[in-house]
């Protein structure tokens, strides 16, 4: 062997690995979940993209998780795909689901959190508009998370659903002087009792209407039941029960 | 049309509190409209007195009107022209008002006292009643007096709650073509009246009689002389001419029969209801200020199914609301702010330079809404209510997804929710096809 030669060529190139120390499959598997950045890639897009073998585009990736090159995420509109995120980005709110998602799980604890917060804000603004209500539970300090207006938009469809406060539109008169006229503005529905009525009020049962309070308004046999037949008026068991006082 | 199961719980009421015999007769008119005596004689294979005696009982207690077709009168009849044919049409609503005759008696005595709960009951148990017979059924139960029980009976009638009776047999005249015609020209939907309409709309005293008593005493106790002598007349008949020659100022008010008048109670059970509507929906100083609305309103309301109150001034509405004494504190301010709440989308208060008008459309709406909303929140569950609120607020198809997005529910048990909701029948669901049309 000749003195002169290059020492880049005495050493001899190592088959099928790059600088970062990966197999050329392992590339061609990091490169496609790289190129999703934040919205991640699904193993089986990764198989088909790729056109390597089940066996290889598996082995590749559980060495790359291995080196911390890449991390797997729970995406909320399909749990049981396996779905992988290059380890510098963050996941998408479209796959972890946004504010109200927690490890891919509905976090219910902090959405009624911030629900009562709301409803109490509205209650005590009587008149409310997002902005207004935004603003005061982020001076509150109240939650860490960065909630931003459109969650806040959600939560008060939330409470309009849940018959908590109603939907209005300024007139920009009254009690909306100060508002825009057209402007949403949601108010408290039936709670604005005060001393003794109010507290009348919130420990009396919710109000149930008239059909809903007899056996035949919500029985879920109604459409069998005949005077004359198996199931009847004279043979229901609701009935007996509700009767039984 | 009255419904088959309507017409079996109609002929059930009547076999329950007149017998077999009278609900025979109810059926056939019921099955059949209106008839002459002798076509019900002939389907009910039943005697002609029977029929006649079952058709008295009916009529006297209001379940039945007897009325002549005018065009019967004029039209040609065989050997005898213009012979009249009198027809008996059974009356649907008023047999299954007798279900509710406990809630009517209630709101009677609440609102004006025993003693007039007990009148309005003899009303009720009765059919209707001459004054005479009034006094005398309350001078045998409760040992009442003459003067008493006018007054009760004059509180009843001037609450609405009691009229006069309707016109034995009216001349019912054919229904206008002429208004008919307009109403083709003028592409105006005018509801056109049924039979049963047509009559009571006729045998119907006008207002003024319906709805005048006076008491008087000298001729109750004159009356009350001849309580000896036999009865000589059959409840609900006139009495002979020579006996009201006698004192002619008398003749209109005994002729009169009285008996209870459904249509004010539904209208004050109407009226409760949006009360309550209201006074859920906000508090009890808008539910307040409703009722006085409705308190000044409610002389000028002619049907029961009205959609709008007769415009109020703010200054009428105030003094109707300060005229109960619990009310003394509230000041014109809180009225007004009151108002414009009540005026607010949804405004359940029309206001038209500077008066008031209740919109009785949207609030029954909200109460109708409430009910169905309450059966499904304890059928089906809190997450149901709100899928339910939700697509009957957006009024339009919307993906899984979104609802579940927007109720804060997981999407599994979301889909579960939606597919029980659609087997009951309480929503539609459609496959919709996305992203083919859009590639092409």
């Amino acid at each position: 062997m000749s003195r002169l030669q290059s020492p880049s060529a005495l050493k001899r190139k190592r088959p099928d690995s790059n600088s970062q120390g990966m197999t050329d499959q392992e590339s061609v598997v990091y490169k496609l979940i790289h190129e999703k950045e934040n919205m991640g890639i699904w193993v089986r897009d990764i198989k088909r993209s790729s056109n390597l073998q089940d066996t290889i585009v598996n082995k590749s990736i559980k060495t790359l998780l291995d080196k911390g090159m890449i991390k797997e995420v729970i995406n909320v509109q399909n749990k049981t795909r396996k779905t992988y995120l290059a380890a510098e980005f963050e996941p998408s709110p479209e796959l972890t689901g946004g504010a109200w998602y927690d490890d891919g799980n509905l976090d219910v604890d902090f959405i009624n959190a911030v629900k009562k917060l709301c409803s109490q804000k509205i209650k005590q603004l009587k008149v409310a508009t997002v902005e207004s209500v935004m603003d005061s539970v982020k001076a509150s300090g109240a939650f860490k998370a960065d909630l931003k207006k459109n969650h806040f938009e959600e939560i008060f469809g939330a409470l309009v659903l849940d018959n908590e406060v109603m939907e209005v539109e300024s007139n920009g008169m009254g009690e909306f002087a100060g508002i825009k006229v057209g402007k949403v503005c949601y108010k408290a529905i039936g709670k604005r009792r005060v001393g003794a009525a109010a507290a009348a009020a919130a420990a009396a049962e919710p109000r149930i209407g008239a059909m809903a309070s007899i056996p035949c308004g919500v029985c879920p046999r109604i459409s069998s039941c005949t005077p004359d037949g198996v199931i009847s008026p004279g043979t229901c068991v609701y009935y007996q029960k509700w009767l039984d006082f | 049309m009255v419904s088959q199961h309507g017409i079996l719980y109609a002929v059930h009421l009547v076999t329950d509190q007149f017998g077999n015999l009278v609900a025979k007769v109810c059926e056939c008119l019921l099955r059949n409209g209106a008839l002459p005596i002798h076509a019900i004689v002939r389907r009910t294979e039943l005697p002609p007195a029977k029929v006649k005696n079952s058709l008295l009982v009916l009529i006297q207690h209001n379940c039945a009107q007897a009325f002549i077709l005018e065009e019967s009168v004029s039209g040609e009849d065989a050997g005898e022209p213009g012979k009249a044919h009198t027809q008996y049409i059974a009356l649907f609503v008023n047999i299954l008002h007798r279900v509710r005759f406990s809630k009517f008696l209630d709101v009677v005595s609440k609102e004006l006292g025993g003693s007039c709960g007990e009148l309005f009951r003899g009303l009720l148990e009765h059919g209707r009643l001459t004054v005479k017979q009034i006094v005398d059924r309350a001078d045998a139960n409760a040992k009442e007096s003459t003067n008493t029980v006018q007054e009760d009976l004059h509180k009843l009638v001037m609450a609405h709650y009691v009229e006069c009776c309707p016109a034995p047999e009216p001349l019912v005249p054919p229904p206008d073509p002429d208004a008919k015609k307009l109403a083709k020209s003028s592409k105006v939907m005018v509801e056109s009246l049924t039979l049963e309409q047509r009559v009571m709309a006729v045998a119907m005293p006008s207002s003024m009689r319906r709805f005048s008593f006076v008491p008087n005493t000298d001729q109750i106790a004159d009356d009350q002389q001849n309580v000896n002598q036999p009865p000589n007349k059959d409840v609900g008949q006139k009495r002979k001419l020579h006996d009201l020659e006698s004192d002619p100022a008398l003749e209109e008010e005994v002729e009169c029969n009285w008996r209870a008048n459904f249509e004010e109670l539904l209208r004050r059970l109407r009226h409760k209801a949006c009360v309550d509507t209201i006074k859920a929906r906000f508090d009890d100083v808008a539910a307040t200020v409703l009722s006085a609305m409705l308190a000044a309103s409610r002389a000028e309301e002619n049907k029961v199914k009205t959609a709008n109150s007769v415009p109020l001034s703010l200054d009428t509405i105030y003094e109707e609301v300060v005229k109960n004494e619990k009310n003394h504190s509230m000041t014109f301010d809180h009225v007004r702010t009151c108002l414009e709440e009540l005026s607010s989308p949804p405004a359940f208060v029309r206001t038209d330079d500077e008066s008031y008008s209740i919109d009785f459309t949207q609030i029954i709406e909200a109460a109708q809404n409430q009910e169905i909303e309450s059966i499904i929140l304890k059928r089906y569950g809190e997450a149901a209510h709100k899928i339910f609120r939700l697509l009957f607020g957006v009024g339009r198809l919307m993906e899984t997804d979104k609802i579940a997005d927007t109720i804060f529910a997981e999407k599994k048990e979301t889909s579960k929710t939606l597919y029980k909701l659609w087997q009951d029948g309480y929503l539609l669901v459609e496959k919709v096809m996305i992203g083919f049309w859009s590639n092409i």
